[in-house]
């Protein structure tokens, strides 16, 4: 079943329209609207992209309101929650991405 | 399973510190533990999936930030029609509340208080226009104490509207704007809608067809050429804000534009650069006046210091800043060229151009027209000449051969002879009868030459005189009169007659006597 999704990119970040290229990171980022932490959680991701990944990411915005099935499918229990899914191995890190340190280990940016 | 959205109801939102710790522990029972419990704890957290429902529940401070902007959303909406049309409309819009602070503003206020100088600068969102207003006063154009005491009374209801027309000038000329104040009611509160309407083409529109009627005025009004065009030209300055303006009139003849008339205003300098230019000749081609004339297409030279155009094309012609030179047409053809010199010479839109070619077709119909009459003037001076010389006096008649005019050293006076025919002069010889056969010939309108006719002196003596004259017909070929002239031949017949007295006594004395 193909469920509908929403791309929600953030001013700013470009995610790639095609098949990502082989180092190209995939992310996931499960939000809810224009909730404080979720809105705080994209610009804190913007910054990330923009100083490690330039435009070698991938990156789905799911907002739980509109679809709800796709967060308990995909196992997100909380949102904000950003969902690394490759290159593996695949992470999870919760909240509004404040913690940038916490999040660049959790994409495999540093050990 | 629902895919519809899981907001938790406005009205079971927990509010309240105390309610909202028992919401947040209820929700900490949903979850686990690890990072998620601790980004609950740290309120970092919008939402948590129901693992049973799969339904997302808000947090609280989520679900007020979520019921907030839909809040402020669902109230802007009614107004963002509103917005968008006023931002839409051409003219600078703005709400002022009773203390004289902009509320709103449209896109062209914005705009338009960023390039314009005059009453709408600086007058921002948040900034009080009242205040504003007390900066223009004395200080311009624009009297502000007028518009803030304007705008008072409709803040006031004194008056529903305010209306006042002033000029700005910004890099791109001299402005005129229109001020509108219209009161209204703003959430029970009384609130002034004022637009700055730009009515410059408008106006410039106005000040054009006044210059034309001033020029039409001017040359109905002229008794010379000369002063027409001294007249013309001042009415253009003084319409356009020009220093001065020169005419070159095209000499056919040597096929050169020479000087003729200029007008300036009272300064040293402009009258220096008039001296100047008496006695200047152009050819077709040279220089500006020359190259409108060759063309017959009117030449504009914008103020060099504008770095409109190179400043050497303009400087050695002129000496002045900014030009504006355009033909003098009649017939299709030019006969000469008016030159205006100004630092306030401004490009030429649609409605410049018509007026300057009105203008130089009208001054050209005029100035043929003048020409061909001073050629008749002269025509009709040497024809005078002329009838001084061969006779004594210029007469006319209507159709009834009653003197309408007598000019000349007449033998009988002017005044006497009005309303006369030859036939009622006073002490006329013939009498009445005599004339019958020269009647015969004014009815069959045939012309006559030396008609010879006589008056009776108080004295006894007579005095002889020797007519001849022409019918005259007009334009429609019926009769009007007659004219023509006469001569005195008092002398030449008083000489005949001696001469035949003096034959008839010479034949008496020299026959035989009878007795």
């Amino acid at each position: 079943m193909v469920r509908k999704r929403r791309d929600r990119p953030a001013p700013g970040l470009a995610a790639a329209p095609g098949p990502a290229a082989a180092t190209a990171v995939v992310m996931v980022l499960y939000i809810t609207d224009s909730g404080p932490n979720s809105v705080q959680a994209i610009a804190n991701l913007e910054v990330i992209c923009r100083e490690h990944f330039q435009d070698n990411f991938r990156l789905e915005i799911i907002d739980v309101l509109q679809y709800p099935l796709r967060a308990l499918a995909d196992g997100i229990v909380v949102t904000p929650s950003l969902a690394k899914l490759s290159p593996l191995p695949a992470a999870t890190v919760v909240g509004n991405l404040s913690d940038k340190s916490d999040v660049l280990r959790a994409l495999g940016i540093v050990q | 399973m629902s895919t519809e959205p899981a907001v938790i109801p406005s009205n079971t939102a927990p509010s309240g510190t105390e309610v909202e710790r028992c919401f947040k522990k209820a929700i900490l029972r949903l979850v686990k533990g690890g990072p998620e419990r601790l980004a609950i704890e740290a309120g970092q957290i919008d939402a948590v999936i129901d693992p049973a429902s799969g339904n997302a529940i808000l947090l609280p401070a989520a679900q007020r930030a979520l019921i907030e902007r839909k809040q402020a959303e669902s109230v802007q909406e009614p107004h963002r029609l509103a917005y968008a049309i006023l931002d839409a409309l051409g003219t600078p819009i703005a709400v002022l509340d009773q203390a004289g602070t902009v509320l709103s503003a449209n896109q062209a206020w914005r705009a338009f208080a960023t390039t314009h100088s005059g009453a709408g600068r600086s007058v921002a969102v948040g900034s009080n226009y009242l205040s504003a207003c007390a900066d223009f006063c004395g200080t311009g154009p624009v009297d502000g104490m007028a518009i803030a005491a304007g705008i008072r009374q409709v803040l006031s209801g004194e008056r529903a509207r305010f209306h006042y027309d002033y000029t700005c000038d910004s890099p791109a000329g001299r402005s005129w704007s229109a001020l509108g104040v219209t009161g209204t009611i703003v959430n029970g509160k009384a609130c002034a809608v004022v637009s700055c309407e730009d009515i410059t083409e408008r106006k410039r529109g106005e000040l054009l067809l006044g210059l034309e009627f001033a020029v039409a005025r001017c040359l109905a009004g002229a008794v010379s050429a000369a002063a027409a065009l001294q007249s013309v030209i001042r009415a253009i300055c003084e319409t356009q804000g020009w220093d001065c303006g020169r005419y070159f009139c095209l000499d056919q003849s040597a096929g050169v534009l020479r000087f003729s008339e200029s007008w300036g205003v009272p300064s040293a300098v402009v009258e220096q650069f008039l001296g100047k230019s008496r006695g200047m000749v152009f050819r077709p081609g040279a220089g500006l006046a020359g190259r409108v004339c060759q063309s017959g297409q009117p030449l504009w030279i914008l103020d060099s210091t504008r770095g409109a155009v190179s400043p050497t094309a303009l400087a050695p012609e002129t000496g002045e800043n900014g030009a504006c030179v355009f033909p003098v047409i009649a017939d299709d053809k030019v006969i000469g060229v008016l030159a205006f010199s100004s630092s306030n010479v401004r490009e030429p839109d649609d409605r410049m151009l018509q007026a300057v070619r009105s203008i130089g077709s009208q001054l050209g119909r005029f100035l043929q027209r003048q020409q061909a009459l001073d050629a008749l003037r002269r025509s009709e001076m040497r024809f005078r000449a002329l009838t001084d010389l061969t006779c004594d006096w210029y007469w006319e008649q209507d159709s009834d051969f009653r003197f309408t005019q007598v000019v000349g050293s007449s033998a009988f006076g002017t005044a006497d002879t009005l309303g006369l025919t030859h036939w009622d002069l006073p002490h006329v010889v013939p009498a009445k009868e005599g004339w019958a056969e020269h009647r015969s010939q004014l009815a069959a309108r045939w012309s006559f030459c030396d008609f010879e006719f006589a008056t009776v002196h108080p004295d006894g003596k007579h005095a002889y005189y020797a007519i001849s004259g022409e019918p005259v017909y007009d334009n429609l070929g019926a009769f009007t009169g007659y004219c023509g002239t006469g001569v005195d031949i008092t002398k030449r017949k008083r000489a005949e007659i001696a001469l035949r007295e003096s034959e008839a006594r010479l034949r008496a004395h020299g026959r035989p006597s009878s007795d």
